[in-house]
């Protein structure tokens, strides 16, 4: 790990948020089988975004020790008192993700009452439903959330559900579930659930049976469940009002960092490509509208052969001295450590080919990032990083074309929050424009970016289509 | 053994500019020539990483292949930059308008038999559908001088600009022959490049005198020659590490 991050840091650093940071967070909590999952299911459905996330109280239960593990069995382990959730990992777990950053949520067995080794991880969403009994017990998770939804439920209709629950999904017997509920739920209910009523913002009165409660009203009950859908009607429009503004201040923040940087020079990490007569006249051809497909293609993987060739310049070498077949000693280079690549989609998966031509086998990540068409934003849709990412010696980022450098931006940041170091990241694009590149060594001035060509500014993307024929 | 002509070579940082000397990591790179037609391609870490691996005799033959390969990609694009271009002006996919060139001349590819004819995959990956001749020049067992045994080159060849190959460019006397034939069949000087990976200083001298105008692109001149005439370091016979060992 290099130590100059810090200096680095300095208030001089444009910076650029994500627009996952800060996200929102929904809290649930209500009593075991009260419906809880059933609220979080229907807001989910109403904000009807790829970025919501359910996350589980359940999947921070601590690890029992072997006594308790016994107690368990037994059905004599008080699984509903708040020291049976471990609430630190459950608040570094929200802080991170509240910074934008990744993190690791613990898969926990309830066959076995321990965390399994695995983790899932959580990263970049943008709102996340925070449900569990105890949801609103926390001060500290209680600050960080947006909304606070209290679920409350007939207590009879609770113990019915959790039986159905436990005994389908968690392989428990009837008779351990109702001593369980007799000796620690309903106390617990008593001492620590219910008193969440009173800091909760909505009080949604009896959960969402299916979807009875939402669509399909019966007569009698109407009223009732009507107040229910404006209370959700309420939480969806409190969210996605703040994502908007969100979004906003994103397109604006990008805006702005153009600005910054339509004042500074290219600097001396971008490394624009010599205009060499054959790179001239490949761009020529590749530029040409009347270029067949097929010279497309060849003449594209031809001038990507040059620019990967020239990217894995920047990566680390070592000396080595080796010994040749008349036995002489030459001293020379090996590259050091891994590099791996990571293609911004789609256009940079036009470069595959010809990065393969120098790495064959080279680690290959991918990262979709999608314009939305209605404000220009870059939105984050898939992620899919190589293992360990974070010790390779050089990440070559690729994408085939650079316009405003908001997909870059946000793929840099990406591999930042996976562990990538600034220094070790390289982006290779064909042709970008001069503030992009500007805005992206701005905000990240320790990466090194290869550039085919510079082009005009806010150039529609169309290499990749070239590329692919559609 | 070094013959007299040989000094050492130079060791340097290498690495990209923007990289503090402290973190450059030490190579031996390419001497240095003061002639004007004799091209050696940037020492950069990358191309010094790629002779590393096919001068080290543990290297096997599918990775000599590949790694040889990657350098005669970089010699073909950088001899591909010395052919003519003329200007052309066109309007992109986007409707702007962009000021480019187009290649002028016909080219063809004669590969000096058969070490040369590794580097025809080279060169077709740059240039598709490049006509290729061939020439084999073997050592006259009686006069120890190279003698001709065969030659099929392209028919219109004195109108065309010739690539010629060869990996190793130890005395030159294989090279001297061949440029000889070539200009016999009405190719002027000037429009032949001589593509090798590994040249010697002397070779590269003599060379650079007799033909003037011809243009050599070379990724490495190195140390010099043994009383073998091999180049040191070298990395053994390309011949046999491309094709059989």
């Amino acid at each position: 790990m290099e130590s100059i991050s810090t200096f680095y840091s300095s208030s001089t650093e444009v910076r650029y948020a994500p627009p996952w940071q800060d996200l929102s967070i929904i809290g649930i909590a209500g009593s075991s089988g009260s419906g809880k999952s059933s609220v979080a299911m229907e807001i989910v459905k109403s904000l009807d975004l790829p970025w919501v996330v359910i996350l589980v109280m359940d999947s921070f239960y601590k690890t029992l020790t072997s006594e308790q593990h016994h107690k368990a069995h037994a059905n004599e382990y008080d699984f509903d008192c708040p020291e049976s959730i471990d609430f630190d990992v459950l608040v570094e777990t929200l802080r991170d993700l509240k910074k934008g950053k990744k993190a690791d949520i613990p898969i926990y067995s309830f066959t076995e009452h321990q965390r399994q080794p695995d983790t899932t991880t959580l990263y970049s969403p943008r709102v996340i439903i925070l449900e569990g009994i105890l949801a609103l017990h926390d001060p500290r998770i209680v600050e960080m959330l947006d909304v606070k939804i209290f679920v409350e439920a007939d207590m009879d209709v609770c113990l019915g559900r959790r039986i159905l629950r436990d005994v389908r999904e968690r392989g428990r017997d009837i008779e351990g579930i109702i001593k369980q509920w007799f000796e620690f739920v309903k106390p617990s209910y008593t001492h620590f659930v219910e008193p969440q009523r009173a800091i909760s913002d909505i009080i949604i009165p009896r959960g969402i049976e299916n979807t009875t409660a939402i669509g399909m009203q019966s007569p009698e009950h109407a009223g009732f469940e009507h107040r229910n859908l404006i209370y959700l009607d309420m939480v969806v429009k409190h969210i996605q009002r703040k994502l908007q503004e969100k979004s906003d201040n994103h397109t604006e923040a990008l805006r702005n960092l153009g600005l910054i940087a339509a004042e500074v020079e290219l600097p001396s990490n971008v490394h624009v490509l010599p205009s060499t007569p054959q790179f001239i006249g490949m761009n020529t051809i590749l530029q040409t509208p009347e270029t067949e497909q097929e010279d497309y293609i060849f003449y594209f993987d031809r001038l990507v052969s040059i620019l990967i060739e020239k990217a894995l310049d920047m990566t680390s070498y070592v000396a080595a001295n080796v010994e040749t077949p008349q036995g002489n000693t030459y001293l020379g280079l090996h590259p050091r450590g891994i590099v791996s690549a990571v293609a911004i989609l789609r256009g940079g998966s036009c470069m595959e080919t010809a990065l393969k031509r120098s790495i064959p086998d080279c680690i290959t990540g991918r990262v979709l990032i999608q314009t939305n068409e209605s404000n220009d934003e870059p939105e984050l849709h898939y992620l899919k990083l190589p293992p360990k990412i974070e010790e390779h010696a050089t990440v070559i980022l690729m994408d085939s074309q650079m316009s405003s450098g908001g997909a870059a931006l946000m793929a840099v940041r990406v591999l930042i929050d996976h562990g990538v170091e600034q220094g070790r990241i390289v982006f290779v694009t064909c042709a970008a424009g001069e503030r992009g590149l500007k805005r992206l060594t701005a905000v990240y001035p320790r990466i090194n970016v290869i550039v085919g060509r510079i082009e005009e500014e806010g150039e529609p993307r169309w290499i990749e289509k070239r590329y692919f024929g559609c | 053994m070094a013959t007299k002509e040989t000094g050492p070579s130079p060791a340097q940082g290498v690495g990209p500019l923007y990289r503090p000397d402290g973190e450059k990591p030490t190579a031996t790179v390419s001497k240095e020539v003061s002639y004007d037609n004799v091209h050696v391609l940037p020492q950069t870490p990358q191309l010094i990483a790629l002779l590393t691996m096919i001068r080290d005799k543990r290297t096997s033959r599918a990775d000599f292949i590949f790694y040889s390969n990657r350098i005669i990609r970089l010699l073909v694009e950088e001899g591909l930059n010395h052919l003519p271009v003329v200007e052309q002006s066109i309007t992109t996919p986007v409707g702007r308008s962009y000021l480019g060139v187009k290649f002028e001349g016909k080219i063809c590819g004669v590969s000096i038999m058969r070490a040369g004819e590794a580097m025809e995959q080279g060169l077709r990956d740059c240039c598709r559908s490049v006509r290729i001749g061939k020439i084999l020049i073997q050592r006259d067992e009686e006069t120890c001088m190279p003698k001709l045994f065969y030659d099929k080159l392209p028919t219109d060849i004195a109108n065309r600009w010739v690539l010629l190959l060869d990996p190793m460019f130890a005395t030159g006397g294989s090279a001297t022959l061949a440029v000889e034939t070539l200009i016999e069949r009405g190719v002027p000087e000037e429009r032949i490049l001589f593509l090798n990976l590994i040249a010697s200083p002397s070779g590269v001298a003599e060379f650079a005198e007799r033909f003037p105008k011809l243009r050599v692109v070379t990724s490495f001149i190195d140390q010099g020659l043994d009383e073998k005439k091999y180049i040191i370091p070298g990395l053994g016979d390309f011949g046999d590490r491309y094709y059989s060992m």
